[in-house]
């Protein structure tokens, strides 16, 4: 896997690329800025570009803009956004293009290493990952919806795992059940929340996002 | 009460010495008002002069200049009773032109207290200096009258002469009148003579207050905003510093974990980071906090702070900070870290053997400089922000991104071979 990194703090920067490379992943360039993150993507064409959120020269948002531009230029790209604080406006801007191959994650979530490990491969193969805190606003925010008041607790706690991207098997895994369990699950939760089942896992992840963003609306 | 009569009890020690200090703060203040009141003189003169040669022409050309004179001192009057009492309220800016100001209700009632501030204020401001003279010279003159010619009138009204020891303490005895008249008389006399100014140089009633009013929101404006600014630097320092820095500790503990049991040394060294890692992230907690409010400025005000500054600066400093009140924390924060700076540069990099700091307040802004008589060649650094390693005047751009936080200016002019002068400029925001 090549690897792209953009992170203006140049410890971190640093960090980020030993953990990587001691995984004998490839880093291919790091970059300060998000400027010199888009050169470097034009000129190595990685399958993962890993972005900071703020960054030089104004610190606000240059990372979300510099992953829409980067995935306006290389389609087949795969981003993973880190911020250092959960901004709901940012998650909704990265993902309204679609949900493949897009990852939004605290900055800590790095040193949880198998966790983010995982989280970067499935970017990586057209996943999706969305750090929980993420999934959990969007739970906290949508608690009016009688909907999802008809799901029980391990049902929710299986349309928090698919929010943030998990297969089928990686929810079994956390959740210590069978795969046919969790497959169970799933289709008891798309019956009561009237989504229409599909097995393709990132239209899955975008149905329940969309159902969660409704559901904060309302 | 026991002991009354033998000793002053606390609460009289405490009358007399108010009583004292009344009398010195309206001796302080009648003979301001002297000075204000000789202008005044010149003023009337000058009104006077114009009047009367009007009907020449010559009068009118020069009455716009007399106005602005009176104007100007008007001004100089209330920031004087603003000093010693409440703040007088300044009306509208008056006109200059004679017709205008004729009718000018704002500028008749500054005629009106020129002529009192003349005729009543003149008198007491001088009695206001001269007895407190007399006072001293009457009560010391047991101690010097055998030096005095027989012929040579004794008091300081002019009548007497004094041959013997009597007559002396007669005259010393006068002396304590003398200070009587200023202990009970002085700040009723200090109150006559600033009463006109009061009365008539505030903004009457039929001046609008919306200009009064809309300064102040525009200060309150400021205000806000500075504080807005420093709240935003806050949390971009804690952001982007230390949290980058404990994400750090994370990132390096995390791959120390996995590393363990592979290849232990180099667990060994990822754990050394981690820890330096924490130690850089305490650090910048520390510089977080100490950066926004530095305990000196609380405690001693600006010039106190900059001059505690300019004092451990190795290079010889001159401190020259004339602000009068206190400007937004924020900002005299955002000054005191600009100096500091400027002068451990120059301390570490110009070679120069004397440096000066002026701070000044004008329209609500406040301007320094530091410059230095150095080698110059101070590039300009700042213009490259967040690409500076240590010691490559990252430091310099650190403060220009604060400056800049605050709407301010910042300016650096260093030619090779010097000198090098900063100039910064900040709204004071209060």
């Amino acid at each position: 896997m090549r690897i792209v990194i953009a992170e203006d703090d140049p410890l971190l920067r640093e960090g980020l690329a030993l953990l990587l490379r001691a995984e004998s992943l490839d880093v291919v360039a790091t970059a300060g800025t998000a400027d010199d993150a888009l050169d470097a993507i034009d000129r190595h064409e990685p399958d993962v570009a890993i972005l900071d959120v703020r960054m030089p020269p104004t610190h606000t948002d240059e990372g979300i803009r510099a992953a829409v531009e980067a995935r306006r230029r290389h389609p087949a790209l795969a981003v993973l956004v880190l911020s250092a604080y959960v901004e709901q406006s940012f998650a909704t801007e990265l993902l309204t293009g679609g949900v493949g191959g897009l990852g939004y994650l605290l900055k800590e979530r790095v040193g949880r290493v198998e966790e983010f490990l995982d989280a970067l491969r499935r970017v990586a193969d057209g996943g999706t990952a969305i750090d929980p805190e993420v999934v959990a606003q969007l739970f906290t925010r949508s608690r009016r919806d009688t909907r999802l008041e008809r799901l029980s607790p391990r049902e929710k706690d299986v349309l928090g795992l698919m929010a943030e991207g998990l297969g089928n098997s990686a929810i079994a895994e956390r959740l210590v059940v069978t795969d046919g369990a969790v497959h169970k699950h799933i289709r008891s939760i798309f019956a009561k929340l009237d989504l229409a089942p599909t097995d393709q896992l990132d239209r899955r992840v975008a149905a329940v996002l969309h159902y969660l963003e409704d559901a904060r609306r309302r | 009460m026991p002991n009354g009569d033998d000793h002053p009890s606390p609460g009289r020690r405490d009358y007399f010495a108010g009583v004292a200090r009344d009398a010195l703060s309206a001796t302080r203040q009648l003979v301001s008002g002297l000075r204000t009141a000789l202008l005044a003189l010149l003023v009337l003169v000058l009104l006077v002069l114009c009047a009367l040669t009007a009907p020449l022409g010559v009068g009118l050309l020069a009455a716009p200049a007399a106005l602005r004179a009176l104007h100007g001192l008007a001004g100089l009057e209330r920031a004087r009773l603003a000093r010693f009492g409440p703040e007088v309220v300044a009306p509208e800016p008056p006109p200059t032109a004679a017709r205008a100001a004729l009718r000018d209700p704002a500028t008749r009632r500054e005629l009106r207290w020129l002529g009192r501030h003349v005729v009543a204020g003149l008198p007491l401001g001088l009695l206001g200096f001269w007895l407190p003279i007399l006072a001293v010279r009457d009560l010391l003159f047991p101690l010097y009258w055998r030096f005095v010619p027989a012929d040579a009138t004794a008091t300081s009204i002019g009548i007497g002469s004094s041959t013997s020891w009597p007559d002396a303490v007669a005259v010393a005895l006068l002396g304590v009148g003398w200070v009587a008249i200023v202990l009970g008389l002085g700040p009723a006399m200090a109150r006559a003579q600033a009463g006109p100014g009061r009365r008539l140089l505030t903004a009457g009633p039929e001046t609008d207050l919306s200009l009064r009013i809309a300064e102040l929101t525009a200060t309150r404006a400021a205000a806000l905003d500075a504080h807005n600014a420093e709240l935003r630097r806050i949390e971009r320092a804690l952001h982007d510093g230390t949290q980058n820095r404990i994400v750090s500790v994370t990132v390096l503990l995390g791959a120390a974990r996995r590393m363990v049991a592979r290849d232990p040394d180099g667990a060994q060294e990822l754990l050394e980071r981690a820890q330096s890692a924490a130690e850089q992230a305490l650090a910048d907690l520390r510089a977080v906090s100490r950066s926004i409010l530095p305990p000196v400025l609380s405690d001693r005000g600006l010039a106190g702070a900059l001059t505690g500054l300019a004092a451990e600066c190795a290079v010889p400093c001159h401190v020259d900070v004339d602000v009068p009140g206190r400007c937004a924390a924020s900002v005299e924060a955002t000054a005191y870290f600009v100096v500091a700076e400027a002068l451990t540069n120059i301390a570490k990099h110009s070679g120069a053997t004397r440096a000066t700091v002026t701070a000044r307040l004008a329209g609500g802004r406040l301007l320094f400089t530091v410059d230095d008589d150095g080698q110059g060649g101070a590039r300009a650094l700042a213009e490259t922000p967040g690409d500076g390693g240590p010691g490559t005047g990252s430091g310099l751009a650190g403060i220009r991104r604060r400056v800049a936080a605050h709407d301010g200016t910042f300016r650096l002019t260093s030619p090779p071979g010097g000198p090098t002068t900063l100039e910064v400029d900040l709204p004071c925001g209060s």
